[in-house]
């Protein structure tokens, strides 16, 4: 497959203009998009925010060529354009950087810039691809975007970060006037994203045109200059970056929908933990960590990504291998244990990845919900849909679950209901322990706030939680007490109600107070 | 298990289009019966659908089996070899232990060896994935080839043929006019499926097959699962080989052959996926009815045999492609 490379940017009139006029989209009686009409100025950064299910996805396939319009029209530099595939969006100068990364992680960084588009040069009469030189256009477009990264590395050398930027390099080497980025931030730590944004003002000082997807509003102000919201399908409006406030996009995204507060911090009774992790190591991800976790306690584990919180609690639950250290439920020490042994213990466990290691996404709702529970709901193994009905309808209901039939495929879900669905299969076990991982990744603000109503009502019942998010503001205002970690090894225990974001941020990037 | 195909509740579609997705094969099966009715002679008769019935049984004992294994998401080549070695295990006791266990105590013995051994090559098959990782697929290719020798060492490649009187029954009687192995089919359709569909070891096969690391994350024995699906598909060989060796009057190391592949077509024809997760033992009912009335229809229509291989061929293809575009409209 070869792709078309945009008219030189000399031929072309104005540079980056994206006019919507009255675009729909439809799928069957479901209106995804609306009339929705605005332009995108030239050069710019524009926000696009949304809760899940707004249309914002459908607005990203629409340009990447990926659908198209039930009606209305898309045009680009002042002229109509038709997309059938995302070939025409890249003929057009439109290139997107997908949310999920898509690269292939064997092959070196410049094969996967240009794969599919290998520069050849003949020898002995034969056409042959040219390494060289595909090397030296790689590295000179990554000096060009200030990246010191070796084009000959394989791409699973990378950090996630890093990845992330060649993901952003190979959609530039098609020198498009508008840049598509999809959620670009959701994987990345801090100091990663520093990284992308520089690459992102740089391409801005160039004039690309950049839509920008995300979810987290810290980084609107940071980067963005303007943002457009669209709820249910609707253009609400679009502000200057300079002229609003988080609150203010808050309310165009959700109209009049409530934010749900924190309820008030309970005195915790920390005579006799449930939990007792005693050095526990794991050699390449973490190192003697110890904690107790108590019966009605939330324990917010803090770091950036790679830190080693997902590996230390996976090692907990017995996903992974233990190399040192002991782990004690309730008294018992199960240390080595399997997945199945602790679940029996009591233990729950919502991986960071639902999509992938969360859920059986060819399975439905209500399979899905029962899934760590076989054992108690059937009779002696044997099992039923009516055995079922009361533990699939009780989750649906406690956690709002928003799914239709419970019978249809899970895939079928937003996020937020998915990873309730997560969180829902380990309830139905009712366990003393649930360790939460990334709860809040990927789902909208709504979804986020049930996410956390659930887990501060499970904590008042006297469930005790291990939690971790990315956002440290969620860690802090989620949590009863907070652990540091950094390069493995915990660093710091701090009190969310003594401590602040910049201090927080502090500890996880440094390892150390200053 | 309820499957996706199965709930009708997406609104706005008329039902007999409704219907043409739901059911696909059991439509074009019955077009198939209806056109062999009036086109292939005597195909009608009873006693030609008794013959049907019949030939189907033997694989569809096996078929049931495979359906499990492959929602779990592995495979079993071996079993057309593991047939032909449990009749040849049968047919060995027969012939030598007749004097220590009496006439039918030998076949007894023979049986229960052979269904033990089915179960625990399968069963280690799946514990060599774990420990190994080794693929199934390799595991039983390996089976493939080595259970077919055992079996011809056994029985020093010629048929075995001393069993008690009566015997002959299992494979080829009747009971209340239809013949015995049918109710043997039947029987392992009624557990298959109820396990399948009513036990807490049926929803994690299809957990396991579906997504492995889920399915372990929810503290799901995953290699037990597997491991144990194919033990069931190996002791149901078993019994497979032995209805065979019966219905022949001999154990033999050629019998047999080729076998796997009428099984895992039966399998796909009726919609489970390769990919693991998803199937129905009522659609291998349906695929392996498929099979046996089109193979037994040609035969009747004088159809030469290098055509129905062809036609089988293309059948298996045409099923997929079928299974793949019902998935995309749905």
């Amino acid at each position: 497959m070869s792709y078309p490379q945009p008219r030189s940017a000399a031929l072309q009139g104005v540079q980056g203009r994206l006019d919507f006029r009255a675009v729909t989209k439809r799928y069957g009686p479901t209106v995804a998009l609306s009339e929705f009409t605005h332009s995108f100025v030239p050069g710019k950064v524009h926000a696009l925010m949304g809760k899940n299910g707004s249309g914002k996805s459908t607005l990203v396939k629409l340009l990447a060529g990926v659908t198209e319009p039930t009606s209305g029209t898309i045009s680009v530099n002042g002229e109509d354009r038709h997309f059938t595939s995302p070939h025409d969006a890249f003929a057009a100068g439109i290139v997107t950087v997908h949310q999920e990364l898509s690269l292939v992680p064997e092959l070196s960084v410049g094969e996967n810039i240009f794969l599919g588009r290998l520069p050849h040069k003949r020898r002995a009469g034969f056409s042959v691809v040219d390494w060289a030189g595909l090397h030296r256009r790689a590295g000179e477009l990554l000096a060009d975007m200030g990246l010191a990264i070796d084009s000959r590395q394989p791409v699973s050398a990378l950090s996630v970060g890093q990845q992330q930027v060649v993901e952003i390099v190979k959609a530039m080497s098609f020198n498009p006037s508008i840049l598509l980025l999809d959620e670009p931030t959701s994987a990345l730590a801090s100091r990663e994203v520093k990284q992308l944004f520089a690459l992102i003002e740089r391409l801005r000082a160039r004039g690309v045109t950049m839509i920008y997807i995300t979810h987290r509003m810290s980084e609107l102000f940071e980067i963005a200059d303007t943002c457009t919201v669209i709820r249910d399908g609707h253009y609400i409006g679009a502000v200057e970056m300079k002229e609003t406030t988080p609150s203010a996009i808050v309310g165009m995204m959700f109209g009049d929908a409530a934010r749900a507060t924190r309820p008030p911090r309970r005195r915790l009774d920390r005579t006799k933990p449930v939990l007792e992790v005693r050095d526990l190591s794991r050699s390449g991800h973490f190192h003697n960590v110890s904690f107790d976790l108590y019966p009605g306690e939330i324990l917010g584990i803090a770091g950036l990504l790679g830190a080693g919180r997902t590996e230390l609690m996976r090692a907990i639950f017995g996903a992974d291998r233990i190399d040192g250290g002991s782990v004690t439920f309730d008294g018992r020490v199960m240390t080595g244990a399997s997945p199945r042994d602790m679940r029996k213990a009591g233990l729950g466990y919502t991986p960071e990845n639902r999509k992938e290691v969360g859920l059986v996404q060819s399975l439905s709702t209500a399979d899905n919900l029962c899934m760590a529970s076989l054992g108690p709901i059937s009779n002696r193994g044997f099992i039923s849909r009516r055995r079922e009905q009361p533990h699939v309808r009780r989750q649906i209901a406690d956690l709002h679950i928003k799914c239709g039939d419970p019978e249809l495929p899970v895939s079928s879900l937003s996020g937020g209901n998915q990873q309730k669905v997560v969180i829902g299969k380990w309830l139905n076990r009712q366990p003393s322990v649930m360790f939460f991982d990334e709860p809040s990744r990927g789902v909208d603000v709504q979804a986020k706030r049930q996410i956390f109503d659930i887990i501060w009502q499970q904590a008042a019942d006297g469930l005790a939680s291990l939690f971790v998010s990315t956002e440290l503001e969620e860690v802090l205002e989620v949590a009863d007490r907070i652990l540091v970690m950094h390069h493995g090894a915990v660093v710091a225990e701090v009190d969310p109600t003594k401590t602040d974001l910049t201090e927080l941020y502090g500890l996880c990037m440094e390892g150390a107070r200053q | 298990m309820t499957l996706v195909s199965q709930t009708t509740e997406t609104g706005g579609q008329n039902t007999p289009l409704k219907f043409l997705k739901t059911y696909p094969m059991e439509i074009i099966l019955a077009a198939l019966v209806i056109f062999l009715i009036f086109v292939a002679p005597g195909f009608a008769s009873t006693s030609n659908i008794l013959n049907v019935l019949r030939t189907v049984s033997m694989l569809g004992i096996i078929a049931f089996g495979m359906t499990a294994v492959i929602i779990s998401g592995e495979i079993d080549l071996s079993v057309g070899a593991g047939a032909a070695l449990a009749g040849c295990i049968v047919a060995w006791f027969a012939d030598r232990f007749t004097d220590v266990f009496g006439d039918w105590g030998a076949v007894t013995v023979g049986f229960g060896v052979a269904l033990l051994l089915g179960f625990t090559l399968g069963y280690l098959t799946g514990r060599f994935r774990q420990w190994f990782n080794v693929p199934t697929f390799i595991t039983t290719l390996a089976l493939f080839a080595a259970l077919r020798g055992v079996a011809n060492l056994i029985t020093g490649g010629f048929p075995m043929s001393s069993f008690p009187l009566g015997f002959d029954f299992l494979g080829g009687g009747y009971l209340f006019g239809i013949p015995f192995p049918v109710y043997i089919f039947a029987l392992t359709f009624a557990g298959m499926h109820f396990l399948m569909k009513y036990t807490s070891f049926g929803r994690e096969v299809y957990a396991v097959g579906g997504n492995m690391e889920a399915a372990r994350l929810s503290g799901i024995d995953i290699w037990k699962v597997k491991a144990l699906t194919l033990g069931l598909t190996g002791a149901l060989t078993a019994v497979s080989g032995t209805l065979i060796a019966s219905q022949i009057g001999a154990g033999t190391g050629t019998t047999a052959t080729g076998m796997e592949l009428d099984v895992i077509a039966a399998v796909i024809i009726g919609g489970t996926s390769l990919f693991g997760g998803k199937g129905r033992i009522w659609g291998t009912l349906i695929g392996v009815l498929f099979l046996g009335c089109i193979s037994n229809g040609m035969t009747l229509m004088n159809v030469s045999e290098y055509w129905q291989y062809v036609v089988r061929g293309g059948i298996i293809l045409g099923a997929v492609l079928l299974n793949q575009v019902l998935e995309r409209v749905r």
